[in-house]
């Protein structure tokens, strides 16, 4: 660190520093035509708050350096004086455009923990919910980088359709976003009754929208061009990297969680993995897009076999008591159980109240336990020390490793081009730096 | 960014990869400990750990790199934890559970960095663990092993005040760069610093304000 600060005495003589009204001087001095730009962190194209160094020979990127920290928020740390269940409120809000992934990957880690087998039910529809979500997260991923590249129709277009998945997740967990929807052992609530029709409405909308961005870009001479031969990282640099999801699919590895380590029964459905050999951002593209009619086909088979029965565990220990439903006064109620725990059983009403104010407690261990979510492998390594609360929750970010990629996929591409490859990393500043 | 370090491993693809068998988590540790013998292993919630030495840390990773069986393409993760010195009973309500009490005693303090390996291509993955005193951190970086690791082990110096002796730019990640202290640390402070306010001046963190005064 302190080798490379610019103390004035370590200044050799064809350093500049621009200090205003010395064009002259500056243009005279300069030797080599490199120039270091700052991009970001408030840039239209940075997909939040990203920063960028670039250092340019014209308009000639040599490197790109990410800086990221500015929307950390230190979820992490206060998982560590919450309840087990509590934490699931926190992680949902890392990465904010697959929340259900959050949730899902850490609610497997407490329930591998617990030791425990969630409803067949529940992992069904944790199933076709985070398969929304990953079409939801796509979606946003077509619109952005549409916006950043220029085609405003994509953009609007990307959040319209968008729109209609947070509409059922809204119609289901009360919230378009941070959901806190799956919990430990189950889900918060069972589906709406009109679940099945909702789900059905959006599988017979979306595939003719995804056939119209297809038309719209698949031979758009533009759309090609800007990303076509961008960006380039190959499976052996992805590997360098840490580098998963899309970006190593469109190396051509058909890496995927979902096939790898299945969970939540999602290998009882059949689909395939959307791979691309040309490691581009074109190839990572056609994946996301593949990706999302993949996504489709598990969801309509989830949907076709949705079984019966409860959506949380039976133990007393671990289940949220009521399941609470909302009456017509537009309030959550449950008179039956409230009955329950008022009238008949003390020991009710105190588990009732344990649970509520302190949680459940979780057996000592330490586990990693990981999903595919729409950016890559995103895995929560927890510890547990036996009590209520998380001891330590660290969260592999696949953002915040992807976008180590990125010095190397710019290096000698054009300014312009950076725009292009940092969306197609599709990096979710929330999740980079949680 | 680093990234210049390549090594020659050779790269699975579409068409060499992940058919192969999976280990088993005991052929991954017979492999492991027939060249490590002093590493002491755990399988606890079906994953399996390593507890290595600083030492033979690069080297364990750089083998599980490079070996045909292992062949760990990936460094998944890489996190720390931090368990302080001292005796630490657990507050917690046994009555209304069957789990045992956590009680611990350390003579002195560790941070615990984990090192997540993954393989493409065979489909496993395991634990490294790696215990450091937490009086003066330091492990040797892996970086050169894997690049990836380079933001990792900035985020772990970052929280934990680990130094990872050879790192090509450990500097702060997450936290600002000017943050006094490593906030994941158990021993760190909760309660907080000085909020600026208007006219270059300072208000108490909650814990500490006198309220009049804040009144006035």
């Amino acid at each position: 660190m302190t080798a490379t600060d610019p103390t004035p005495a370590a200044r050799s003589d064809d350093e500049v520093f621009v200090e205003g009204a010395d064009w002259e001087t500056i243009v005279d001095a300069v030797v080599d035509d490199t120039l270091t730009v700052n991009m970001g962190p408030q840039h239209p194209s940075t997909h939040g708050v990203l920063r960028l160094i670039l250092e340019l020979d014209g308009e000639t990127v040599l490197g790109l350096k990410p800086v990221v920290g500015y929307l950390h928020t230190g979820i992490e740390k206060n998982a560590e004086y919450r309840t087990w269940v509590q934490g699931t409120t926190f992680f949902t809000r890392m990465d904010y455009l697959s929340p259900l992934f959050n949730e899902l990957a850490y609610c497997l880690g407490v329930e591998r923990l617990l030791d425990i087998e969630v409803p067949e039910r529940a992992q069904a529809v944790r199933v076709i919910l985070t398969e929304f979500n990953r079409i939801a997260s796509h979606l946003v991923w077509l619109a952005t980088a549409g916006m950043e590249l220029g085609t405003t129709t994509v953009m609007t277009a990307g959040f319209r359709e968008r729109e209609h998945v947070l509409d059922l997740f809204e119609s289901q967990s009360g919230l378009r976003m941070n959901h806190a929807y799956i919990r430990p052992g189950g889900l918060a609530q069972d589906v709406t009754d009109d679940f099945v029709a909702r789900c059905d409405a959006l599988l017979e909308l979306l595939p003719a929208r995804i056939a119209d961005y297809e038309d719209l870009l698949l031979e758009n001479p533009i759309w090609r061009d800007r990303l076509e031969g961008v960006g380039i990282i190959d499976a052996e640099a992805c590997y360098r990297y840490g580098i998963t999801g899309p970006l190593l699919r469109a190396a051509g590895v058909p890496w995927d969680l979902r096939k790898a380590q299945p969970y939540s029964g999602i290998d009882a459905y059949d689909f395939e993995v959307a791979t691309d050999d040309a490691c581009d951002s074109y190839g990572r593209f056609l994946v996301r897009l593949e990706e999302m009619r993949q996504s489709m086909r598990i969801i309509r088979q989830a949907l076709d076999s949705l079984p019966g029965g409860p959506v949380m565990v039976p133990d007393r220990r671990i289940a949220w008591p009521s399941q609470q439903s909302l009456g017509a006064d537009g309030i959550g109620n449950d008179p039956e159980y409230i009955r329950h725990i008022m009238g008949e059983s003390m020991e009710s009403l105190i588990n009732h109240f344990k649970l509520v104010t302190q949680g459940f407690t979780v057996p000592a261990g330490q586990v990693y336990s990981a999903v595919e979510s729409p950016r890559g492998e995103l895995g929560y390594a927890i510890t547990s020390t036996g009590t209520n609360k998380p001891y330590r929750v660290h969260v592999r970010d696949p953002s915040f490793v992807n976008l180590q990629g990125a010095d190397e996929m710019t290096r000698g591409l054009m300014i312009s081009d950076v725009v292009a490859v940092v969306s197609s990393i599709d990096p979710v500043m929330g999740g980079v730096d949680r | 960014m680093t990234g210049t370090t390549r090594y020659d491993a050779e790269v699975p693809t579409a068409t060499r990869g992940l058919a192969r068998d999976a280990l088993s988590l005991e052929d991954i540790e017979r492999r492991v400990q027939d060249r490590f013998p002093t590493v002491a292993t755990e399988i606890a919630h079906g994953e399996l750990t390593f507890h290595a030495a600083p030492d033979v840390l690069v080297d364990l990773l750089s083998f599980c790199r490079d070996d045909e069986e292992l062949s760990c393409e990936l460094l998944a993760d890489l996190a720390g934890v931090h368990w302080p010195a001292g005796e630490h009973v657990i507050e917690r309500q046994p009555s209304t559970t069957g789990w045992p009490e956590y009680r611990v005693a350390r003579d002195r303090g560790v941070i615990e960095v984990l090192y997540l390996l993954r393989s493409v291509t065979r489909n496993h993955a395991f634990r490294v663990a790696v215990g450091t005193d937490d009086t003066a951190p330091c492990l040797p970086s892996v970086t050169g092993v894997y690049p990836t690791a380079d933001f990792h082990e900035r985020e772990v110096y970052d929280f934990f005040g680990v130094e990872f002796e050879g790192h090509p730019d450990l500097t702060r990640i997450l936290m600002p760069d000017d943050w006094v202290g490593h906030p994941h640390r158990k021993d760190y402070p909760l309660g907080g610093v000085d909020i600026p306010y208007e006219h270059d001046r300072f208000i108490p963190p909650p814990d500490e304000r006198d309220l009049r005064e804040v009144i006035e």
